[in-house]
């Protein structure tokens, strides 16, 4: 006998103005298009505060032996007599490094362009489960909060890095940043960990539960593809951070010794803690740590591999080998954390079989990183904003790839480790390329989120005067690194053989004031662009993919009915009526299939 | 609808994303408590590692928590057979015993400092308390799906569509529960 069918499903909303009032719709939103520009701005906000950390950092270093008399003004615990207090440098890069990595590019390039787009290219009216989105976008929010008011606590902001290793993180005494600031910073990871864990997901569900008839797998755009790898990479990377946060937070206030090893003495006192291993937070912390790295790289590239189209008006070269790549990444990238942790005195062999994963891990690295050359091969390249940032991510993801060669091999590492050669390799890779990819994605897709384009001139300005300075400080930093400049060093002036660097760091700091005064360009353009730029058409870039097939900005309920899909997301360079290209809406009787 | 049609019913996309978002949310779950056993196994090498006596009641509170999933399994055979009133009854049993586990626990924990071990006494007891709180804050989760559960099978007497999905989900969450203080107690019992 066969079951009963199930109950026909009520008709999908129809695609309509939101109605409900102003807190619903903007505030406490359950659209996903809503929390995903909330997440956007939430990020950029972030991002100033990062960027000023980074300006107080470059001041230091670029000129060491001056005072500030104004800063002491503004900063009177960082800063005494216009002197930059070497406590608070810690401070300032340990906050540096966690707003750009945990609160601007995984709040911008992941929760807030993987809430925005996602749904529409997979053809869905919302999230799988849209109350659990805004709940982890204001559980992201309370995160961003604690963690800027940790500034605010006796002690200051956390100074034990953004790797937070004990015993300096766990013992109030280590350092002024240590006591309720380091409390703080875990509380505040534990909750974006909650907030990042509820995105994942819901956007994994998403893809998995609700594609629009017709888009296969291996027909999603490779920004999907990026998105539900990284997703994935986050549900299962991120909890061992949570259980040695908890763990961390028990060994500063509950007297436990997990990570704090016997004999320790601090500020002249010994520590009465027995037999932790502080090596242990290392390891569940890269156990985290170097799948983030992928967690915030892939979706940065998937994005460019599908911005790269609209401008080459061809399609992308070696989709499903690309999608291969993503899957072996995501795999592999669960088994090389130790190539953080060489210098810990680690076993040759495990340092032998983690230079062996590093190196497997970058053949799927290098053969996506060729794709998006060949993506490029003959074509007739439209230069607009959003490809020239697309362009300055493939330049820093074959530049700071290169450095990762050395710094994954055992043998270079022991040289290279802690140098400012790992400084300028990382700040290329999740810096630079999920930098550049997110300034591409918002200029792609503004117009679609807002109905207005931003102005091109200063959008082009804005990209040679970010791109030029941050190859500069960080290519140059990979030198310093060489020399033996080690990172996290509050100034150089006390070492001989650092001297001669004096200059590069002169130049590094000049050019960082470049690039920081080059983003007000991309700030007024966007504020200005809001209110008065030129109304966008529904598909100004004449792409493929079902975002494109809506009016911009995309109704409330998206599709209403669930659009069909007839191809996949990179039908160019064919006869269609529209032009060289066909929407993966257009019935294969109008224009042919070709994948 | 009858009984058989109930097993066989074709679940909605809404109860396949339930599902899927469940069985995510346990592998992260299983992922954090992976962390907290690879943390136990490098941090049991120390030289201070003395294992404690653990509470006796623990075994009483594994017995109460293996009833209460018998009593979710008893829950769903009845109510396949379109027997509400006897499946609503076993899952409110269950309930009841998932709040009595807690309170089995909470008794341990306090056993274990009238005996003078606390949190901090070394790191086998460290390990007790952190992973049993824990387990703990997630049978709290469990427990709130076991009272949705609960509605929806008094309920089902009027409306029986989808109760057969909504009590996968609870089944699911509170026999991963069950089978994780297994590991649990095992770890800190027997290594």
């Amino acid at each position: 006998m066969e079951p009963p069918r199930p109950p026909a499903p009520p008709p999908p909303p129809a695609p309509h103005h939101d109605t409900r009032g102003f807190v619903r719709r903007y505030i406490f939103s359950t659209d996903h298009k809503v929390i995903g520009i909330q997440y956007i701005v939430t990020g950029l906000l972030m991002a100033i505060v990062g960027a000023a950390l980074a300006s107080l950092i470059r001041l230091q270093l670029g000129f060491p032996d001056q005072q500030w008399p104004l800063l002491s003004k503004l900063l009177p615990a960082g800063y005494q007599g216009g002197v930059m207090l070497p406590e608070f440098y810690l401070a300032v890069v340990t906050m540096h490094g966690t707003i750009m990595v945990f609160f601007f590019i995984s709040y911008v390039l992941v929760s807030g362009f993987g809430n925005y787009l996602v749904p529409l290219q997979v053809g869905a009216n919302d999230m799988a489960f849209p109350f659990l989105n805004m709940l982890s976008y204001w559980i992201a929010f309370l995160s961003a909060a604690v963690l800027i008011f940790s500034f605010f606590v006796t002690g200051g902001a956390a100074a034990a890095g953004w790797t937070a290793y004990p015993p300096l993180s766990a013992l109030a005494a280590a350092v002024p940043g240590s006591q309720m600031g380091q409390t703080l910073w875990l509380l505040s990871m534990a909750l974006f960990i909650a907030s990042f864990t509820m995105s994942g997901l819901n956007i994994v569900a998403t893809v998995l539960s609700v594609r629009a008839p017709g888009l296969s797998m291996m027909r999603l755009p490779l920004t999907v593809w990026s998105y539900f790898v990284s997703s994935i990479l986050g549900l299962l990377a991120f909890p061992p951070l949570t259980a040695a946060a908890v763990m961390l937070l028990l060994d500063r206030h509950f007297g436990t010794s997990f990570f704090l090893p016997s004999g320790l003495i601090v500020a002249n006192k010994l520590v009465p803690a027995t037999g932790g291993s502080p090596l242990l937070w290392q390891h569940l912390f890269w156990f985290l740590g170097h799948p983030e790295v992928y967690v915030l790289q892939l979706p940065a590239l998937g994005i460019a591999c599908d911005i790269m189209p609209a401008f080459t008006r061809k399609p992308v070269f070696g989709y499903r080998a690309s999608v291969y790549c993503l899957m072996a990444v995501g795999c592999l990238s669960m088994i090389v954390w130790g190539h953080h942790m060489f210098v810990s005195g680690m076993s040759p062999f495990s340092g032998e079989y983690f230079s062996l994963a590093t190196m497997t891990i970058t053949v799927p690295m290098t053969i996506f990183g060729v794709n998006m050359l060949a993506s490029l091969w003959g074509a007739k390249l439209d230069l607009k904003s959003p490809m020239l940032f697309v362009c300055g991510v493939i330049a820093l993801f074959g530049s700071g790839g290169l450095g990762g060669l050395f710094l994954g091999n055992a043998t270079a590492d022991m040289q290279l480790h802690d140098t400012y050669f790992v400084v300028g390799h990382f700040h290329m890779m999740i810096g630079g390329v999920t930098l550049l990819s997110t300034f591409a994605a918002i200029y792609f897709w503004f117009p679609k989120m807002f109905g207005r384009s931003m102005n091109e001139t200063l959008a082009k300005a804005h990209f040679w005067l970010t791109f030029a300075p941050f190859f500069t400080i960080f290519f140059m930093q990979h030198f310093l690194g060489l020399q033996g400049a080690p990172r996290r060093y509050y100034a150089f002036t006390a070492y001989d053989y650092l001297r001669h660097t004096r200059g590069q760091n002169l130049v590094i700091s000049l050019a960082a004031f470049l690039l920081v005064s080059s983003q007000f360009l991309f700030l007024i353009n966007f504020v200005w662009s809001l209110v008065k730029g030129k109304v966008a058409a529904s598909n100004p870039w004449r792409a493929t993919t079902l975002e494109w097939t809506l009016p911009s900005p995309p109704p409330h309920g998206n599709f209403g009915t669930a659009p069909v899909v007839e191809r996949w997301a990179y039908e160019y360079g064919v006869p269609a009526p529209e032009g060289d290209f066909a929407t993966q809406t257009v019935p294969s009787a109008a224009v042919p299939v070709t994948a | 609808m009858n009984a058989r049609a109930l097993l066989v019913e074709t679940p909605t996309v809404r109860d396949d994303q339930l599902k899927l978002g469940l069985w995510m949310f346990l592998a992260t779950v299983t992922m954090l408590f992976a962390a907290f056993t690879s943390a136990y196994v490098v941090r049991r090498s120390g030289s201070d590692w003395h294992p404690v006596a653990l509470p006796s009641i623990l075994w009483i509170n594994s017995g109460v928590l293996g009833v209460s999933s018998i009593a979710v399994e008893f829950a769903h055979a009845r109510g396949a057979r379109g027997r509400w009133k006897a499946s609503a009854i076993a899952i409110l049993t269950a309930l009841v015993l998932g709040v009595a586990f807690l309170g089995g626990q909470l008794l341990a924990w306090r056993q274990m400092a009238a005996a003078g071990v606390y949190l901090p006494t070394n790191p086998h007891s460290a390990f007790f308390f952190m992973m049993t709180g824990a387990h703990a804050v997630h049978v709290v989760a469990a427990l709130v799906v076991l009272a949705w559960g609960a509605v929806v099978t008094v309920r089902a007497a009027r409306e029986p569509r989808g109760w057969a999905a909504r009590m996968g989900l609870c089944r699911t969450f509170w026999h991963y529960l069950g089978a994780m203080w297994v590991f649990l107690f095992a770890l800190v019992s027997l290594y």
